[in-house]
């Protein structure tokens, strides 16, 4: 069972090196299948793991594996090693099954690309980066797995190197994350310094130390896990992250890397329960961006924007979840979540494949004549995304607003705002929906649009279609593993390393499940009305517009405030301080060494006597000394 | 021992030795400069056969053979330098063979 | 007492013979005329070496030194001819300020150092003293090796001599 974890681990790590080190001697497609075969086997071992544990005693369920000791001083260890419990083999499974069929959709979506082989290489290596952070077993390892992560997510985003969009968006996103990997570092120092190690067991014995470093600690671990989930304020580095392809964008910034901050207040809950604000703050800026996002998806015209938007929005669900001290049930809505959300990117991707890499929205229309598989698809999706039943959402959303309100007054807020979210979801889902896929087929699909051969592969190549259809199928049947209150094998599962701190009622499902889906609903018939049958004109109201359109000015006020200063004070710094002083200074001294050179040239004067004049007085000198020193 | 002291001829040596500087390092043409040097070298000389005088033991005349010998050998390489160099058309000036300045 | 005094004039004639002609040598424009002054030098040194009962010495000086080295001088002078000439030195006034300067502080340092040693007391000799004998003696016991190696230096300079005298087709087809 270790074994397997760590053949998890390992597997895709060897492939991106089989990759990298063939180099040309491979072709695309080989470098492809290597990839998709790595994250198979680790999808393998996952379950092989899985299965172990489930035959195991729930108390026993934590298996920590050193392989060696990595950091060794005086005062630390730090050990290279694997925590197998629950929570990370759930976890596991999601990152290296969602994962081999994304990485298989990409063989057919990157052909034709001249730079396969290094796009297959970094999925792999995405994928190891991942399992490491999930399977760390301890902090620092896991810190190692989320800079990894943001590397790959880096090096994926601006895959396509010669658009300068895409590099400005990969260094976007790095810098964004920087920040939040800078706060949990600080978190972890303030670990090390009052607990003296960083095993998870630590972040129960600070418990010892003030109160204060106990909620920087927690502060610190939730700066990390906001900006690598795009949770408002450090959010808007997803939206540009869509410059990477579909399918990087369907793995890493909807299926797994973004909720790896979710994983992580999981994880960590320990010292969150021990600084119960940060966890209302963590709630509340999820419940924030679930309404912010939402309200922005209303207003944009990329396809891959909203589904970007949607992402941003449905993890303010978890952290909502995870907020309340509903573990479980934010990390259940994680897994439906993976589904439907990576079916909706690889079906946009199909969609933008056939229309030769177009994504705006409004040059579509109409797609359901003619991409029919791909349309009911979609519609699955996004009946998932919206929490309709019996599709997956339904089963995973639910529960969160539930546990908000067994929370409290606070908890009866947050309930407000998911509820209020899911109409915005079904309003901006369904929106893309009909203006995509609905009515008559515009004029730039009609042109640019391409068939394919054969029965099967009309809308994509199989290796393309297989797994879309295959996550279609796991949004249908995918939340019917546990059902509110009657039925929660995840739950049982997911408690022994996260117990929940909110149980639910009855009453309180039934609610939760009623207005959600109520207003789920409308906001379909909202979508409807404006854009399905086009009965409705969209309301007016321009601030709110432009508002939207601008993105709330976060991104004009990260760049007013932290960007322009940052140039202003390089370019400052170059001018009056590098120039002058260190390049300045580096010519001074050549300079120098010329001139005091040109000096000592003047001694070669090349004539004779003048050599024999310096030996007289040489001479001259020495004979005194000679004297002096009798 | 009749006549002066050995300081004397020191004196004399010292004198011929400033002479051989001087035309050393103020002539132009490198026959008289080795002619000076020829001064200086016999300056050496008769301070060395003075000193052995003073002393009573031969090693100074030895010396002084052997010094004789050398300066022989320098003045057959120098002049071969010069008619090597007024074969070759260079001006006898010291102060016009300076293509060693740097 | 008598011997005293002709040794006296003696030295005194040959110690300005020495200084004379070392003056001469330096101011001749014509190096023939300084050659032949060297000459006189020379000369004036046997002297002083005979008064100091160095004999062989003196004998070997006017033999060697003013018989075949200097032969050789005005050999190479009378085959140079005309372009044997050189003036004095011209411009660089101030390294002839530095020449001056250097060989008067070299002069008077030799006097200060001779002079603050006594040496009043000459040792006694004997008649073997500066004898072929006596020099040939020690040549071959106490400084057999300064022999050899002044003879190894003698060998060079001859092989020298010829590397330096021999004819090239290179340079005597032009400059």
């Amino acid at each position: 069972m270790i074994a397997a974890a760590w053949i998890c681990l390992l597997a895709p790590l060897g492939a991106t090196l089989v990759i990298t080190l063939a180099g040309m001697r491979i072709s695309g497609r080989t470098a492809g299948w290597i990839a998709t075969a790595s994250t198979l086997v680790s999808f393998a071992a996952a379950i092989i793991a899985f299965a172990k544990l489930l035959s195991e005693n729930a108390e026993d369920r934590t298996h920590l594996s050193t392989a060696w000791t990595w950091l060794g001083t005086d005062q630390y260890q730090f050990g290279l090693s694997i925590l197998l419990d629950p929570l990370s083999v759930f976890m596991m499974l999601v990152v290296s099954g969602v994962g081999s069929l994304i990485v298989a959709y990409s063989i057919g979506y990157m052909d034709g690309e001249n730079e396969e082989r290094r796009y297959f290489a970094y999925m792999a290596f995405f994928v190891f980066s991942m399992l490491m952070l999930v399977q760390a077993g301890n902090l620092l390892l896991l810190l190692v797995g989320w800079g990894l992560v943001g590397l790959s997510s880096y090096l994926l985003i601006g895959f396509h190197q010669e658009r300068p969009s895409a590099i400005a968006a990969a260094k976007k996103a790095f810098i964004m994350n920087a920040v939040g990997d800078a706060t949990m570092a600080l978190a972890l120092f303030l670990l090390i310094l009052h607990t003296g190690s960083l095993d998870f067991g630590s972040l129960t014995a600070i418990s010892t130390s003030s109160s204060l470093v106990i909620n920087l600690v927690a502060l610190g671990l939730l700066g990390g896990a906001v900006t690598k989930s795009a949770q408002v304020p450090l959010h808007t580095w997803l939206p540009d992250a869509m410059e990477g392809p579909t399918p990087v964008s369907a793995l890493i910034h909807a299926a797994t890397m973004v909720t790896a901050g979710v994983y992580l207040i999981a994880r960590t809950h320990n010292v969150f329960e021990l600084a119960p604000n940060i966890l209302d703050l963590a709630a509340g800026l999820g419940a924030v961006t679930l309404l912010i996002a939402g309200l922005i998806a209303l207003v944009q015209t990329d396809i891959k924007r909203v589904i970007a938007y949607s992402t941003m929005s449905q993890i303010g669900y978890m952290f909502v979840g995870v907020g309340v001290g509903a573990y479980s049930d934010g990390m259940y809505h994680l897994l439906t979540h993976a589904f439907f959300k990576a079916l909706l990117f690889l079906a946009a991707g199909l969609l933008i494949h056939a229309l030769a890499g177009e994504q705006d929205m409004r040059k579509m229309g109409g797609m359901r004549v003619l991409m029919p598989r791909t349309y009911w698809l979609f519609f699955v999706g996004g009946l998932a995304l919206v929490g309709i039943p019996p599709f997956a959402g339904f089963f995973s959303k639910d529960p969160i607003l539930a546990s908000a309100l067994a929370h409290g007054t606070f908890g009866a807020i947050l309930w407000v705002a998911g509820v209020v979210g899911t109409f915005l979801t079904g309003l901006y889902t369904f929106r893309m929906l009909f203006m995509v896929f609905w009515g008559e087929p515009s004029a730039y699909a009609r042109e640019h649009h391409h068939v394919g051969p054969g029965r099967w592969s009309r809308e994509g190549p199989l290796v393309m279609f297989v797994p879309v259809v295959v996550l279609g199928v796991l949004s249908v049947v995918g939340g019917w593993i546990q059902v509110a209150d009657f039925w929660t094998p995840v739950s049982n599962f997911l408690e022994v390393s996260a117990p929940p701190l909110v149980t639910a009622s009855g009453t309180q499902e039934a609610i939760s499940s009623i207005f959600a889906v109520a207003f789920g609903l409308v906001g379909i018939g909202v979508a409807w009305a404006i854009y399905g049958a086009r009965r409705a004109e969209v309301p007016s109201a321009p601030q709110l517009q432009s508002a939207l359109e601008h993105k709330l000015w976060f991104d004009w006020l990260y760049d007013r405030a932290f960007y322009r200063p940052s140039v202003w004070l390089a370019r400052a710094l170059y001018r009056w301080f590098e120039q002058p002083v260190i390049l300045g200074s580096l010519r001074e001294i050549a300079a120098g060494a010329k001139e005091s050179g040109s000096l000592v040239a003047r001694l070669q004067t090349g004539l004779l006597r003048v050599y024999a004049l310096a030996l007289a007085g040489g001479l001259a000198v020495l004979v005194v000394v000679f004297i002096s020193v009798r | 021992m009749l006549g002066p002291d050995v300081s004397w001829y020191l004196s004399i040596s010292a004198i011929l030795f400033s002479i051989g500087v001087l035309g050393v390092l103020l002539r132009r043409s490198p026959l008289i400069v080795l002619l000076s040097l020829e001064i200086m070298l016999n300056g050496g000389n008769l301070a060395l056969i003075a000193f052995s005088r003073q002393t009573g033991e031969g090693t100074g005349q030895v010396f002084a053979i052997s010094v004789m010998a050398v300066a022989a050998s320098e003045v057959v390489v120098g002049l071969g330098l010069i008619v090597a160099m007024s074969r070759r058309r260079l001006p006898l000036d010291v102060d016009r063979l300076k293509s060693l300045r740097g | 007492m008598a011997g005293n005094v002709v040794v006296w004039i003696v030295w005194f004639a040959a110690a300005f013979g020495c200084i004379a002609s070392g003056i001469a040598v330096v101011s001749f424009r014509n190096p023939f005329y300084s050659a032949l002054a060297l000459i006189g030098n020379l000369g004036s040194l046997a002297v002083l070496y005979l008064l100091l009962s160095a004999e062989f010495v003196a004998a070997a000086q006017v033999l060697v030194y003013a018989g075949a080295v200097m032969v050789m001088f005005l050999f190479v002078i009378a085959y140079l001819g005309g372009e044997a000439d050189a003036p004095f030195v011209g411009r660089h006034g101030w390294q002839t300020v530095g020449a001056i300067i250097a060989a008067a502080a070299i002069f008077v340092e030799i006097i200060v150092a001779v002079g603050e040693s006594s040496l009043s007391h000459p040792a006694k000799i004997d008649a073997s003293f500066g004898s072929p004998a006596e020099i040939g003696r020690l040549f071959l016991t106490d400084h057999l090796l300064a022999f050899e190696v002044t003879s190894i230096v003698l060998l060079a300079a001859a092989v020298g001599g010829v590397v330096l005298g021999h004819h090239s087709r290179r340079f005597d087809a032009g400059t």
